[in-house]
């Protein structure tokens, strides 16, 4: 239950803050070109959207950590598989295995330093340059999305040490292709 | 010495399997923290810094408008519209297939997916029409990799990020900015143009041999219709390269009016989606964006290490020692990348292998913006080569063809790629008259 509301509440932060970055930047150009329209620029010569690109950078840094532990549940993170392919069944997994336990080695040593860094920076004043946001706040995607991908790094390896499953991510998954023969004759006529 | 025990690590860790960010980062981990005192605290402020720029942002904004457009409505539109202009030619329908592929796979920014989404429609038609299968599958998997050099392009994106700001001399010493984002836009055209030509000549070379059918020339109205229907999807491209080039738009704003174009297209224009398919949209592309942005990150930790421990200088001294010139080192380099391109895939290797090759490059008199297309070229081909090309197996799959099968299917493209290759490889100059760069240029396109 408390998992599959993760799962959720990390798909969500993800899409949205992709929407938000896209819908953030459209805004500030749309805006720098009516300021160059006359009858538009009474309306928004007054919005000030200089924040625009800091505030997009940090949703997408924030996307990228959240997302990097979202793509380890979805198998999107891929690695050299030809060598360990070719090996035995049995050897295979104890290989498999250990590159998914050095992602969790890996993502709780990153999680440590960051929540190291965030404490230390927590006490400073220092705010981001543009909208002044602590950037101790800023910096506290490192930790969370660490820790969260160092978990899900261990989820996949108990999922894969009890079924011997590995999550796989389709590279040409498109929508609305159809392989039907009405399809293919319509373009043959 | 440390540059062997750095590459050995990073070797021995990616055989493993595991995600190529995860063995980058574990590397520059374990290597600082046993055999050097550099605090590692450095590393924890990079993790956030590293992809902590404006311009890297046009790889998620790009692949959002990409996914918008990856459905299979739109590969209907463009090989609709792409047969109606040549489709009466001799292998009608395969030289459609390059043509409707290099549209898609500009728009769609993904070879494995355009792959897909045109051969899986294209394929069964060709087969109803005569051709052999082998014919089809070939023509598909090779063209399929042309999205890569089309803009927009995400490789590209990544060379850009990959060697900005490093520091290269030339041989006269005078420093060399890297290629920006917009200068390799510039420069990618013409290439991609000319090497789908070529592609569609080698088509139509082997359909008039073999006396392929030909398609009924299509009525003017009916030409008229398709062009209208696909004319939306091809805009986006319009809108990057115009908006970049006339400066109206950086790199990454452009990237996010695509995507917001996309979405409107997507959804009122061609209505190939509900509005309540969108969220999925967006969570595929945050999954996509954020895995590049993860070996981003990752990346500039490696090339941090690799500064720290001046490998990069190293090895530009060594070769000029060695008195090794500018033709046998691109040799070398294209061998390198073909290499490489059998088992990683392309934003990995861009992002492992630019750093390095870039001050060497300079050093050697070579132009930044060349050696990004040319890092480009070999991705391509990387993608569909075997032994494990992505676009061989995700064409064997449509096409129900083993590997060993499609690749005998694919040689005469892939040969013909491999030829194009030293055209675009053998000079140092920038040849592509791209109005990016101040070797065509008095007056270079303004740099970020």
């Amino acid at each position: 239950m408390f998992l599959r509301i993760l799962d959720r509440l990390e798909e969500i932060l993800i899409a949205s803050l992709i929407a938000a970055a896209t819908l953030v930047i459209f805004a500030a150009v749309v805006q720098r070109y009516a300021l160059g329209v006359p009858f538009l620029y009474q309306l928004v010569y007054h919005i000030n959207l200089t924040w625009a690109q800091e505030l997009c950078v940090y949703m997408f840094v924030w996307m990228a950590k959240f997302g990097a532990a979202y793509g380890v549940r979805t198998g999107i993170h891929v690695g050299v598989d030809v060598a360990v392919n070719m090996l035995e069944p049995g050897p295979r997994k104890k290989v498999v295995l250990f590159g998914l336990l050095c992602g969790a080695l890996f993502t709780f040593v990153v999680g440590t330093m960051g929540a190291k860094f965030v404490i230390e920076l927590y006490p400073t004043d220092q705010v981001s340059p543009d909208m002044e946001m602590p950037r101790w706040i800023i910096f506290l995607c490192v930790p969370l999305g660490s820790y969260l991908m160092c978990f899900r790094f261990l989820q996949v390896a108990w999922a894969f040490w009890r079924t011997g499953e590995l999550p796989h991510h389709d590279p040409g998954h498109v929508e609305g292709v159809v392989e039907s023969p009405a399809a293919a004759r319509d373009v043959a006529r | 010495m440390n540059s062997a025990i750095i590459f050995g690590l990073l070797i021995a860790l990616m055989l493993t399997g595991m995600p190529i960010s995860i063995a980058l980062g574990l590397t520059v981990l374990s290597f600082l923290f046993v055999m050097t005192s550099v605090p590692i605290e450095a590393v924890a402020l990079k993790l956030f810094t590293g992809i902590e720029s404006f311009e890297i942002m046009a790889v998620p904004f790009f692949i959002l408008a990409g996914n918008f457009l990856t459905h299979g409505g739109v590969a209907r539109r463009m090989i609709a519209f792409a047969s109606s202009m040549i489709g009466h030619w001799y292998g009608g329908l395969g030289l459609a297939a390059v043509v409707a592929c290099a549209l898609f796979a500009a728009i769609s920014g993904s070879s494995p997916a355009t792959v897909v989404a045109i051969g899986s429609i294209l394929l069964p038609a060709m087969v109803k029409h005569g051709y052999p299968k082998r014919f089809g599958a070939g023509v598909i998997a090779t063209s399929g990799a042309l999205g890569i050099l089309i803009p927009p392009s995400i490789v590209m994106v990544l060379v850009a990020v990959a060697t900005g700001g490093s520091v290269a001399l030339d041989p006269e010493g005078k420093r060399v900015l890297s290629a920006s984002v917009a200068q390799l836009f510039m420069a990618g055209v013409l290439p991609g143009l000319i090497l789908a030509t070529m592609l569609g000549m080698t088509t139509f070379y082997r359909a008039w041999k073999n006396n392929y059918p030909r398609m009924p020339k299509a009525s003017w109205l009916e030409a008229v219709r398709a062009f209208r229907d696909s004319v939306w999807g091809l805009l986006l491209i319009f809108i990057v390269l115009g908006g970049i080039y006339t400066g109206a738009f950086t790199p990454t704003e452009a990237a996010a009016m695509s995507a917001v174009y996309a979405f409107v297209v997507a959804v009122f224009v061609y209505r190939d989606m509900k509005l309540t398919d969108v969220p999925k949209v967006l969570l595929a592309s945050a999954n996509m964006s954020a895995m590049i942005l993860y070996i981003i990150t990752n990346a500039v930790l490696f090339s941090f290490l690799m500064t720290s421990e001046q490998i990069p200088q190293a090895m530009t001294a060594w070769i000029k020692d060695s008195g090794i010139g500018w033709v046998e080192f691109l040799l070398v380099v294209n061998v390198l990348l073909l290499l490489a391109g059998n088992v990683m895939e392309p934003s990995s290797i861009v992002l492992i292998t630019a750093p390095i090759l870039f001050p060497i490059a300079v050093s050697l008199g070579i132009n930044p913006i060349h050696l990004g297309i040319l890092m480009t070229v070999n991705m391509e081909v990387g993608l569909c080569h075997p032994p494990v090309g992505l676009n061989l197996y995700v064409a064997s799959g449509i096409a129900r063809m083993g590997i060993t099968e499609l690749t005998i299917a694919t040689w005469p493209w892939l040969v013909t790629m491999l030829i194009f290759s030293p055209w675009s490889r053998t000079s140092r100059k920038c040849r592509f008259g791209c109005h990016g760069c101040s070797e065509c240029c008095d007056e270079p396109y303004r740099s970020r």
